[in-house]
C-alpha cells in the first residue's frame, strides 16, 4: 500500500524519531490513507513533485546536525533541496507539517528541523499546515516548554492535528469497485498485513548450508587479526584494540576521520531462547522460506541472509535484544491470544492483553518507560514475561526491528593494509538481574582471531587537502583518541600538540607506549591528563584544564600560525566545556576584547574547517 | 398549469463572449416550465459575496463559454450548489471532468438523451451505503422506464462478528484451541485522494521536473546559513497539556548533580534484594512454593507475574516471570551472575 501523495519522512539517530514516524504511519494505515514512509535520505527524490502532503519528523544530533539517515548522498532529497538554482516556489505544491525532536541541554536546540523549515518553507515555498512543533527531552524549551510533559505529548499533538486535517479533508474514500464510503478506522485488534511477508519455500531443512548474504554488493567481509584488551583488567571499562583485514585481499582506502560500520548478529543462545518462547516456531525454524512479494525495502542494506530461515533471520537481522518501542507493541499486542500458557487462565490472559495494549496506545507512555526503557529490557525478555503472546512468524520482519550497523572511527593510518578500531565494550547494570550489554560491542567482544565479520567503510571527508604542513592541536578524552591516532599516523603535520584525557595513568591510558614513543621521536608534543589520578595529574583534571594551562602557546598557534583544532570524543558536556575554554583563551591571549568577537572568530574557524568536532 | 420550477442561472464572467448561451436558456425556460428567479456571476458566489439559499432551486444552469472537457470549476462550490438545489433538482453545465465530485457530493449523472442534455441530479439524502435506490422519472415522457430496485445490502464477511450457528459445542478435551488474530489485507484503493480546490491554473509538474535533471555538482547553500538571522521565538506550536506530568527525572549523560548516584544506589538496593531470592533458589529445590513462604513475599500475589505486574517493593523485581512453585529459570542469566 504505497502512495506518493502522502509521505512521512524521518531523520533519526537513535530511533526515537523513527518510532514516532512509525506510529503516525500506523495511524494513517488504520484510516486507509495510503502513503510512503522512509528515512529522509532514502526517499526517491523525484517523488517530491508528486507529494502533496508531507510530514517530516526529524531529530537534531551532534552539533546541530541532521541525522545520518537524513543527510544521504549527493542525489538524496536534502542534498537536492539545498541546490542554489531551485526557484522559490519549488515546493509550492506541497503542504507540510514539521516535528522536531531535540534536547535543550545541548546548545543547538532543534537546529535540524529549523534548517528544514527555513529551506523548505521559507525559501522554497512549501505551505505549513500548522506551525511546526519542537519537542524537548528536558521539557524546558520548545513546544513542551514548562509543561513538564515529555516529547511524546508533543508528538501526540502533532499526530492529532495531522489526523484531524486529513479526516476533514478526506472524510470518505473510494473502494476498488467504485463505491464511496465513510472513512472508518480499522479496528486496532486487526493486524494490517504487510505487502510482502514470509512463506515456506520448497526444499528440506537448511542446517548445513553455509551462511551468505545476498543483495548488497557494497558489503565487505573481514578477518579478525587482533582483538586485545588495552585497559587494565581491574579497570571498569574494557577497551579493545580491534584489527581486521579485508577477506578479498583488497586494501581498503581510507583517510583519517573515516569510520567502519560493523554489522553484528545475535548469539545462538539468544536465538534459541526466542525460539523456545515462541515454541510454535521451532518446528519450522530451519525450513527454507521465501517472500510472497519480493524483498522488503528496509532489508536492502547489508543484504539478506541465505539460506532464508527463521533461525537465520533471528540471528542476523532481527534485533530481539533491543528495547521494544511503542510501534512494536502497536503491531503485536493483539497476538496475545494463548490462554494455554496462562497459569491463571483467562483472567491472566486478559490482564496481559490489556497491559500490552496500554503499552501500545497510552499517550502518557510512563508505564512503557518504567517497564522497558528505564531497566533497558529487551524484546526477548518481554516475550518471556508475556507468554500469552503467540507471534506469527510470517510477519516477523514487519514487527521486529532490524539490527542496525554501528559506526566506529578508524584508528589505523591510511597506509595500513589493515583496519584498526578502538572500541569500548558496553556493559552496565540496571535493576534487571541480567547485565546489560551493547548488541554490537558484545558481538565484537567475543570475536576471536580468524573469525569473520561484515563491514563497510564510510568516507566522512574530515581531513581537507590544505591541512598538510599546518600545526595541529588534537584533543581527545577516552576512545575519542581513535581518529586522532589516524591523523598522526597519516603524517599530515610536523607540529602536533596532542591532548589526551582518561581516568588513571596505569589503568586506561590508551596506546601509552605508542604515544610516548612518538613523543620521543618528536612527532608530537604529548599532554596527557588523568581525571581521577591525583598522583599523576595533581593540578589538572580534564583536557580543557591542560589547554588552559598552555593557553598562551596554543592561542598563538591558532591566531598567528593558522593551526587546526580537532576535538573528538563523547558528545554532551565535554565539547561544550572545551569550546567555552577555547573562547576564554581567545579572549585572554588572542586579543579579542569581547565574548562576541571571540565567538565570531570561532565561527569563522568552523567555516574554514579549522575547528573540527567529531563527537558521538 | 403545474407549479413552475424555480431556476437559477450561474454565469461565468467570460460568457459575455457568447451571450447567446444565456439567451437560449432564458428563451427556453417557459417551454420547460422553469421560472428563472436569480442570475448571478459565479465568481461572486465563489468569493462569498453572494450566498445561495439552501433548498431553493429545482434547476441550476451553469453557463460558461468553455468546452465541457476544459471547464475549470471550483470544486468547493459543488456541495454549495447541491445544497441550493431541492431534492431531485437538476444541475446543468458541468461535465464528466468533475464526475467524481458529482458522485462524492450525492449527485447522479444523466447523459444526454434526445432533447435532454447532460446534467446532474441531486439525490435525496438517504443512507446511501446500504441500498441503491433508483428514482423514478416522474415527468412521464418517452423516457426509459427504470425500476426502483432496492439492492440487497451486503456486508463483507470479514466484518461479521457472528459465527455460523450450526456448529456443535466443541468437545471439552480439546484444549489446544487458541484464538486467532484477525488480519486485514490492504485494498489497492487509496491512491486517489480527491484533489483539493485548484481554481488557479494547475501547476505544471513538468516545469518543476527539469530541476531534477541538474544533479551534477551545482552550488549548494550552506546549512549554517539557514540558521543565521532566524528569529525562532515565535511560530512554533505550543502544546497545552492539561495534566501536570511530573515524571521522575532521569540522570543526564554527564550528570554532576547527584541524580546518577541516587539511581545507582537504587539499583544496588534492588539487586541485593534479589540476592535473597536468587540464593534461595539455588539452595532449595523446585517443590517449594515461593508465593506461600512467609519470607518477605508480598501479599498481593503478583510476584510470579513478571515486572509489568509487580509492585514497586516486590523482592522479585528485576527477575523474570516464573511459575509459582518452580525455581526461577536462571538459564538465561546464569552466565552473568
Amino acid at each position: 500500500m504505497s502512495s506518493k501523495k502522502i509521505a512521512i519522512l524521518y531523520g533519526s539517530e537513535t530511533g526515537n524519531a523513527q518510532d514516532f514516524a512509525t506510529i503516525l504511519s500506523h495511524k494513517l494505515q488504520r484510516l486507509h490513507f495510503a502513503h510512503t514512509i522512509s528515512p529522509i535520505a532514502e526517499y526517491h527524490t523525484a517523488d517530491i513533485l508528486k507529494c502533496k502532503y508531507l510530514f517530516i519528523l526529524c531529530s537534531t544530533t551532534g552539533q546541530g546536525e541532521l541525522p545520518r539517515n537524513a543527510l544521504g548522498d549527493k542525489s538524496s532529497l536534502w542534498q537536492f533541496l539545498k541546490k542554489k538554482h531551485l526557484p522559490s516556489d519549488f515546493l509550492s505544491h506541497c503542504q507540510v507539517a514539521l516535528f522536531g525532536l531535540g534536547d535543550s541541554s545541548y546548545p543547538k536546540f532543534n537546529y535540524a528541523v529549523r534548517k528544514l523549515h527555513q529551506r523548505m518553507v521559507v525559501q522554497l515555498g512549501a505551505r505549513e499546515i500548522f506551525d511546526r512543533l519542537e519537542a524537548d527531552e528536558q521539557s524546558m524549551a520548545g513546544s513542551n516548554k514548562g509543561t513538564g510533559a515529555g516529547v511524546e505529548s508533543v508528538y501526540f499533538e502533532y499526530e492529532k492535528r495531522i489526523l484531524d486535517f486529513l479526516k476533514e479533508k478526506f472524510p470518505r474514500r473510494k473502494l476498488k469497485n467504485g463505491d464511496v464510503v465513510d472513512r472508518d478506522e480499522i479496528d486496532p485488534e486487526i493486524y494490517i498485513e504487510p505487502s510482502s511477508y514470509l512463506t515456506l519455500a520448497d526444499g528440506g531443512d537448511e542446517t548445513e548450508v553455509e551462511i551468505s548474504f545476498k543483495g548488497d554488493t557494497s558489503m565487505e567481509s573481514g578477518k579478525i587479526i587482533k582483538n586485545k584488551r588495552i585497559t587494565d583488567e581491574e579497570h571498569f571499562q574494557d577497551v579493545r584494540q580491534f584489527v581486521f583485514s579485508n577477506d578479498n585481499g583488497i586494501e581498503d582506502r581510507y583517510s583519517p576521520g573515516d569510520t567502519a560500520a560493523i554489522y553484528s548478529c545475535n548469539t545462538d543462545v539468544a536465538v534459541q531462547q526466542f525460539l523456545e518462547v515462541q515454541s510454535h516456531w521451532l518446528e519450522v525454524a530451519d525450513k527454507p522460506l521465501r517472500f510472497t512479494n519480493g524483498v522488503p525495502n528496509h532489508l536492502k542494506d547489508g543484504g539478506i541472509v541465505q539460506p532464508l530461515t527463521i533461525r537465520n533471520l533471528l540471528k542476523y537481522h532481527c534485533d530481539i535484544m533491543s528495547i521494544p518501542r511503542t510501534s512494536f507493541f502497536m503491531k503485536t499486542w493483539a497476538f496475545a491470544t494463548d490462554v494455554t500458557r496462562m497459569e491463571r487462565g483467562q483472567e491472566q490472559l486478559d490482564d496481559q492483553r490489556e497491559k500490552l495494549k496500554e503499552f501500545a496506545y497510552d499517550q502518557d507512555m510512563q508505564e512503557l518507560y518504567d517497564y522497558c526503557n528505564r531497566p533497558r529490557r529487551s524484546i526477548l525478555e518481554v516475550m518471556d514475561d508475556f507468554l500469552s503472546v503467540r507471534l506469527p512468524w510470517k510477519y516477523m520482519l514487519d514487527y521486529l526491528p532490524l539490527i542496525k550497523p554501528r559506526y566506529y572511527s578508524i584508528s589505523s593510518g591510511p597506509n595500513d593494509p589493515n583496519i584498526e578500531l578502538t572500541i569500548a565494550i558496553v556493559k552496565y547494570r540496571t535493576i534487571l538481574r541480567k547485565i546489560r550489554k551493547g548488541v554490537c560491542t558484545d558481538y565484537i567482544a567475543h570475536l576471536k582471531e580468524g573469525d569473520h565479520l561484515r563491514y563497510k567503510i564510510q568516507h566522512n571527508n574530515l581531513v581537507r587537502d590544505n591541512y598538510h604542513g599546518r600545526p595541529m592541536i588534537l584533543v581527545s578524552p577516552g576512545v575519542g583518541i581513535a581518529p586522532l591516532m589516524s591523523i598522526v599516523k597519516a603524517k599530515l603535520s610536523e607540529d602536533i600538540n596532542f591532548f589526551f584525557g582518561c581516568r588513571f595513568k596505569d589503568k586506561d591510558y590508551l596506546y601509552q607506549n605508542l604515544l610516548e614513543e612518538w613523543e620521543k621521536e618528536k612527532r608530537i608534543k604529548l599532554h596527557p591528563v588523568f581525571s581521577r589520578d591525583r598522583e599523576n595529574s595533581p593540578d589538572t583534571k580534564y583536557v580543557q584544564d591542560v589547554l588552559w594551562k598552555l593557553g598562551p602557546e596554543m592561542t598563538n598557534l591558532i591566531v598567528k600560525e593558522n593551526a587546526i583544532m580537532c576535538l573528538c570524543g563523547a558528545s554532551g558536556k565535554m565539547p561544550v566545556q572545551v569550546r567555552l575554554t577555547f573562547i576564554e583563551m581567545l579572549k585572554k591571549w588572542g586579543d579579542f576584547s569581547s565574548d562576541d568577537e571571540a565567538r565570531k572568530y570561532l565561527k569563522q574557524m568552523e567555516r574554514e574547517d579549522r575547528y573540527l568536532q567529531e563527537t558521538w | 398549469m403545474s407549479t413552475p420550477k424555480i431556476g437559477l442561472l450561474l454565469i461565468h464572467p467570460a460568457v459575455t463572449t457568447t451571450p447567446e448561451l444565456v439567451e437560449d436558456v432564458k428563451n427556453n425556460a417557459p417551454k420547460r416550465n422553469i421560472k428563472i428567479v436569480n442570475q448571478f456571476l459565479i465568481n461572486k458566489v465563489n468569493d462569498g459575496s453572494i450566498k445561495l439559499k439552501v433548498n431553493e432551486y429545482n434547476v441550476i444552469h451553469y453557463l460558461t463559454p468553455e468546452e465541457p472537457e476544459k471547464i475549470l470549476f471550483p470544486k468547493k462550490l459543488i456541495p454549495v450548489l447541491k445544497n441550493a438545489l431541492k431534492d431531485n433538482g437538476l444541475l446543468y453545465g458541468l461535465s464528466d471532468k468533475y464526475k467524481i465530485d458529482a458522485l462524492v457530493n450525492g449527485f447522479e449523472i444523466k447523459t444526454t438523451e434526445g432533447d435532454d442534455f447532460y446534467h446532474w441530479v441531486k439525490k435525496p439524502d438517504t443512507d446511501a451505503k446500504k441500498t441503491v435506490a433508483v428514482p423514478l422519472k416522474s415527468s412521464g415522457d418517452a423516457e426509459k422506464k427504470t425500476t426502483t430496485a432496492k439492492l440487497p445490502s451486503f456486508k463483507k464477511a470479514s466484518d461479521s462478528k457472528a459465527l455460523p450457528t450450526f456448529k456443535k459445542a466443541l468437545p471439552t478435551f480439546n484444549k489446544k484451541k487458541v484464538a486467532e488474530t484477525k488480519v486485514h489485507v490492504a485494498e489497492d484503493d487509496l491512491d486517489d485522494l480527491d484533489d483539493e480546490e485548484e481554481e488557479d491554473s494547475v501547476f505544471s509538474d513538468s516545469s518543476k521536473a527539469r530541476f531534477l535533471d541538474d544533479l551534477d555538482d551545482e552550488d549548494s547553500i550552506e546549512e549554517d546559513d539557514l540558521i543565521e538571522g532566524r528569529d525562532d521565538n515565535g511560530n512554533i506550536t505550543m502544546i497545552v497539556c492539561g495534566k501536570s506530568n511530573t515524571k521522575k527525572k532521569k540522570a543526564c549523560k554527564d550528570c554532576s548533580c547527584g541524580i546518577k548516584e541516587e539511581e545507582e544506589q537504587e539499583i544496588d538496593n534492588i539487586r541485593s534484594q534479589q540476592d535473597n531470592v536468587v540464593k534461595f533458589t539455588e539452595d532449595e529445590l523446585t517443590e517449594i512454593d515461593f508465593t506461600i513462604d512467609g519470607k518477605k513475599i508480598g501479599g498481593c500475589g503478583s510476584c510470579s507475574l513478571g515486572d509489568a505486574f509487580r509492585c514497586t517493593g516486590c523482592p522479585y523485581l528485576g527477575l523474570p516471570a516464573f511459575k509459582p512453585g518452580e525455581a526461577i529459570n536462571l538459564n538465561s542469566i546464569s552466565d552473568d551472575l
